[in-house]
């Protein structure tokens, strides 16, 4: 029965986990749906973000909805940057060199960060500040439901905006075929363009939970929000929505129980396992589209 | 020329050194219907993403009637009433038929249910399907689909790059059939085709295509229809 | 020369050997982000070999390159028929595994009554080869770019090669290459075992002029430095990634002023210059132009 017990927990967690995990990658995955390209810049972003929410408690004592805005204001802009210098560029070329631009970006989004607020460790405001609930044997974190209801909310709003506005089928024309988008009149550049601040915006959602849930910002959040994010997409299948958000839970109750039984560090190799075999096997899920 | 809906001077566009088309010079009469015959290779299809702003020429001029549009942007394109139903027709697979079809009004402001309306009359077969992914279509409802989607911007200029390109026969005496019905509601139409037999029943004026440049301009008639064929599917004798 | 310039100068010579196996795989027309594993593969190999084994250094270094060689063709084999990002996704999540791996060993021996080996998170210490030989840094340095003169001579051969043509073909249009007739499985088998030996060698080689190592050093950070290296520098040439490791490493060096701010400079700096020069400053065709102008090769 406490296995039992063990794993219902852990799926809780799990689940919360995933949740913010499915909403980084659902701004990767709407990142490479539409450009084909991997932006390696995109957890810097977000992570600039955070510090600047971090700054801004410090110095004004603001509250969360503040923060919030900060935080997503701040990934918006960082991403326009990251857009405009490393994938306009590279439109029509090689996938490869916007990615490496990308990663270029990455170290200096990181550094920014890092020279404006020099610790190793900052204090955040809490999403939640009470005790968590007790349902039976269980310890449900409020935060972690509130995380999970967020997730529900932006990805109920994604789906409409997608196949209920205007924008929603330029953004799906041009994941199914640029030339044909143009074609039928959309304007494609335009369109990646909105479709990165969008990606940005819930990128720098998905740090602020992050950050409020875990009452900190570390230096470590680029690069990790980053590899949660490209882990996430690819579990549910390169480019697929529906697959970001299943990708994210998936993930996130892996590691989950992977932590609980195992530790953290087989709970990471689990992680990149599961990925390499999925990638070596080539299940049907996984071929939406060409990746080069 | 006067009444022409399209005039094209010069125009050379390549990819990298290789220059596909060398100087094309052309006029498309406003209310008819032109064909581009020529063999593969010829650089037909490039000439029609050239005009459509898919390709950028290096050089030369496009005009549609007395605008220049050459090296513009394909949204730009069909804002200035040019829609081109491409090669192996590019429906957007994921997108339902109706979805497809809003996909090619995007530039028009106004309310399009009219439009949606008479895509439908004139494409039973799409009402039909309306809620269907256009992936899972045949190709002959692409093809349609196609079409009924570049008729959703209303464009002046209707471009076609191979319409019958794999179809059945019965099918692609259903797609002529529609061409000859648009340009009777006015549309004019600039058809490349390789399937020059039928292209010459509906045409009033035809040009052919070989290696970059116009080799031959005239209305069906003027040469045997054979020998238009001949260079159609061969290229002339050297 | 002092000792600083020594040992920049030292590991511009061996963080060469992984820009370079890089390099091999991005000219067969392949993206990995997983260069690092064989980097650490070969550091721990060859570190285990010395410091444990009691083995010279040559043969230290050969173990590394075969080890090396192998960890990469057992990447290598599950990943073949993967393109573009789907590859460089299995190689990240491959090298990261090794990472953990390098994480989780733990086996140390008694050496003159220390302990010396591996210790997980704590790393590998006293890899002291360089100490008990008495070897100076000059002499280390000269070993190194020997060891790299004589791979990039290799290179320049295989360049001319037909392989070297081959190698090119398959990397612009590997259906094409199939097509030809090139056995496109075996090749691309061969290229994943010499970049594996390739990035070995500078593991092996960086252990012993650090003395220490742990699975920190073998991170993502160092395989996308090995990418970009060689995509910065261009992929015309071997002499490409080279430049690239010197435009990073040499940049630090010539930069103490910016040393706080090196991050920011030259990550913009690479994200303008892969604007201007997608392929890479020595790129196929200015190694083409340099060619044709000075009647190289």
């Amino acid at each position: 029965m406490a296995l039992l017990a063990d794993l219902a927990q852990n799926t809780l967690d799990g689940l919360a986990l995933g949740a913010s995990y499915a909403l980084l990658a659902l701004g990767f995955t709407l990142i490479f749906g539409v450009l084909r390209r991997a932006n390696l810049a995109y957890g810097p972003a977000i992570m600039l973000g955070a510090y600047a929410a971090a700054w801004t408690s410090m110095n004004f004592g603001a509250g969360l909805l503040i923060l919030a805005v900060v935080c997503i204001a701040v990934a918006m802009l960082a991403g326009a940057y990251v857009e405009r210098l490393c994938f306009a560029p590279h439109r029509g070329g090689a996938a490869a060199t916007a990615m490496v631009a990308s990663f270029a970006l990455w170290m200096q989004l990181e550094e920014l960060a890092t020279l404006a607020l020099p610790r190793h460790l900052y204090a955040f405001p809490a999403l939640y500040e009470g005790a968590p609930l007790q349902l039976g044997p269980l310890l449900v974190r409020v935060d972690g439901v509130l995380i999970l209801v967020i997730t529900a909310i932006i990805c109920f709003l994604l789906w409409r905006v997608l196949y209920a506005t205007r924008f929603g089928i330029a953004v799906r024309a041009v994941i199914d075929d640029p030339r044909a988008a143009g074609l039928a009149g959309i304007n494609v550049r335009t369109t990646f363009m909105l479709v990165f601040a969008l990606a940005s915006a819930i990128g720098g959602l998905a740090g602020f939970l992050i950050a409020a849930a875990d009452e900190q910002v570390t230096p470590m959040l680029g690069m990790w929000s980053t590899l949660k994010g490209m882990l996430a997409m690819m579990l549910g299948g390169l480019g697929s929505l529906p697959g970001a958000l299943l990708g994210g839970l998936a993930l996130g109750l892996l590691e989950a129980h992977a932590h609980w039984f195992l530790g953290p560090q087989l709970r990471d190799f689990l992680a990149y396992l599961l990925l390499f075999v999925l990638l070596a096997l080539r299940p049907p899920w996984m071929n939406t589209r060409s990746a080069s | 020329m006067q009444g022409a809906m399209l005039t094209v001077r010069e125009l050379v566009t390549a990819y990298g050194k290789i220059e596909a088309l060398k100087g094309v010079s052309l006029d498309v009469a406003a209310g008819s219907i032109t064909c581009l015959l020529g063999p593969n290779g010829a650089g037909k299809t490039t000439l029609m993403m050239t005009i459509a702003g898919v390709l950028k020429p290096r050089r030369g001029s496009i005009r549609l009637m007395d605008r220049e549009i050459a090296g513009e942007q394909p949204d730009s394109i069909v804002r200035h009433g040019i829609a081109l139903v491409p090669e192996n027709r590019l429906v957007f697979p994921s997108m339902s038929v109706l979805e497809n079809l809003q996909a090619g009004a995007y530039q028009r402001k106004d309310p399009i249910e009219k439009d949606l309306h008479n895509v439908f009359a004139r494409f039973p077969r799409l009402k039909e399907r309306a809620s269907q992914q256009a992936g899972t279509l045949s190709g002959g409802e692409q093809q349609m689909l196609a079409v009924g989607r570049a008729l959703m911007s209303r464009p002046r200029l209707l471009l076609m790059d191979e319409p019958s390109l794999g179809l059945a026969p019965l099918v692609v005496e259903e797609i002529f059939r529609t061409i000859a019905e648009l340009h009777r509601d006015g549309t004019t139409i600039f058809l490349v085709e390789q399937n020059a037999h039928m292209a010459l029943k509906v045409a009033q004026h035809f040009f052919l295509m070989e290696q970059g440049r116009v080799s031959f301009s005239g209305n069906p008639g003027s040469l045997a229809e054979d020998e238009v064929i001949r260079r159609a599917y061969l290229g002339s004798a050297r | 020369m002092d000792e600083y310039a020594l040992g920049v100068l030292t590991n511009i010579g061996l963080f060469s050997f992984v820009a370079l196996s890089a390099y091999l795989l991005l000219v067969a027309g392949e993206l990995s982000f997983g260069q690092q594993a064989f980097f650490g593969v070969g550091a721990y190999a060859a570190g285990i070999a010395t410091a444990m084994l009691g083995c010279s250094l040559a043969l230290a270094m050969l173990i590394a390159a075969l080890l090396g060689s192998l960890a990469a063709v057992l990447v290598g084999l599950p990943t073949l028929r993967l393109r573009g990002l789907y590859f460089a996704m299995a190689t990240l999540a491959a090298a990261e595994m090794f990472r953990i791996l390098f994480e989780l060993l733990h086996w140390q021996v008694q050496v003159e009554g220390e302990p010396v080996g591996p210790d997980g998170t704590q790393g590998f210490r006293g890899i002291r080869w360089i100490f008990e030989r008495g070897v100076q840094p000059e002499e280390f340095l000269a070993m190194v770019w020997v060891l790299l003169a004589a791979v990039l001579v290799l290179f320049f051969m295989v360049e001319r090669s037909k392989l070297g043509a081959t190698l090119r073909a398959l990397g612009e249009d590997p259906a094409l290459a199939g097509a030809l007739g090139i056995d496109v499985v075996r090749f691309k088998l061969g290229v994943a075992a010499a970049s594996g030996a390739l990035a070995a060698l500078g593991g092996a080689l960086f252990a012993h002029h650090n003395t220490y190592i742990e699975p920190r050093n073998f991170d993502i950070m160092l395989g996308v430095h090995s990418l970009a290296y060689a995509l910065i520098g261009g992929l015309g040439t071997a002499l490409g990634p080279l430049l690239g490791v010197v435009f990073d490493l040499g940049f630090l060096e010539a930069s103490r002023l910016l040393q706080e701010y090196r991050m920011i400079v030259f990550g913009g700096l690479v994200a303008l210059l892969l604007a201007w020069r997608p392929r890479g400053i020595l790129d196929e065709r200015v190694v083409h132009w340099l060619k044709a102008r000075f009647f190289l090769h």
